[in-house]
């Protein structure tokens, strides 16, 4: 097939689909048009549509706005313990709780040793 | 231009605007029919001025692609909105609504599938006998975009169409 036999065959093809264009008469259309009706949708919709994104945009602000909640609170359950943490609970733990106490005198920084001489 | 000239200019071009008008609107002709009463409100306020620029029937053509946009993005907006208030009329598929009908509904059909570009630069060029570079001023791009539209649409629906015999 040739470009020219395609370029017909679309042509036919928008022909066809044209050949039942009902046109309005001219007369309708332009009368309609200088007595400025227009068909146009009706500007309820509009108004609804406004006041639609006004409430959302106004709820949007306040989200934005409104103070934070009060610390001090906290919300339950936020504290999680694990099932195995008793495994944690030792007997050694009270002896790790607290620091051994240590014999001052043994102490090398509460008693340097002296300094030794000969040496630069 | 003269009122009466501008009317009688008008007049001689509504049948094709019309033609035009429905390829933009697929073919829904209450659509195209409000969208050629916007046009012309829109030239009689003055919005819509000829300027000399281009053929008339070019200029015309451009400013009924422009209102189609206009109310296309207006009805999807709409249709969109998830309450509908009272007037609210049905808005069928235009193609839907077609369906059934012999063989132009089957052109129309394959047409509609096509990307709004690639239509209405065919329409332009095999209906309204435009050339490229005219279709490509009524649609607002350039002539290498135009030229691209235009391949791929035939293209496409010679794919569309397939083998029925359109002669």
């Amino acid at each position: 097939m040739t470009p020219g036999d395609d370029e017909a065959r679309i042509r036919a093809a928008l022909a066809e689909a044209h050949r039942e264009d009902r046109t309005p008469a001219f007369d309708s259309v332009w009368t309609a048009a200088e007595g400025g009706r227009p068909v146009r949708r009706p500007a309820r919709r509009w108004i609804a549509l406004s006041a639609g994104l006004a409430a959302a945009a106004a709820v949007a602000v306040w989200m934005v706005t409104r103070p934070p909640p009060a610390t001090g609170w906290h919300p339950t359950g936020t504290r999680w313990v694990g099932p195995t943490d008793f495994l944690l609970q030792t007997p050694d733990l009270v002896t790790l709780r607290t620091l051994p106490p240590l014999d001052p005198a043994a102490d090398p920084l509460a008693n340097p040793p002296p300094a030794r001489r000969g040496l630069p | 231009m003269a009122p009466r000239d501008l009317e009688q200019q008008i007049a001689a071009l509504h049948p094709a605007s019309f033609a035009w008008a429905l390829a933009c609107t697929r073919w829904n002709s209450t659509e195209a029919e409000e969208v050629l009463q916007s046009v012309y409100l829109s030239i009689l306020e003055g919005r819509s001025r000829f300027d000399g620029r281009s053929t008339f029937k070019t200029w015309l053509f451009s400013v009924v692609r422009n209102m189609a946009a206009r109310a296309r993005r207006r009805h999807w907006l709409t249709s969109r909105v998830p309450w509908r208030l009272g007037g609210a009329e049905p808005d069928p598929d235009p193609l839907d609504a077609l369906a059934s009908r012999q063989r132009g509904d089957r052109i129309r059909r394959a047409l509609g599938q096509l990307p709004a570009r690639q239509r209405e630069v065919l329409d332009l060029v095999f209906f309204h006998e435009m050339s490229v570079e005219d279709a490509a001023s009524v649609m607002g791009v350039g002539l290498g975009t135009a030229r691209t539209h235009y391949h791929r649409g035939k293209l496409r629906l010679l794919e569309l169409l397939g083998s029925e015999d359109l002669r």
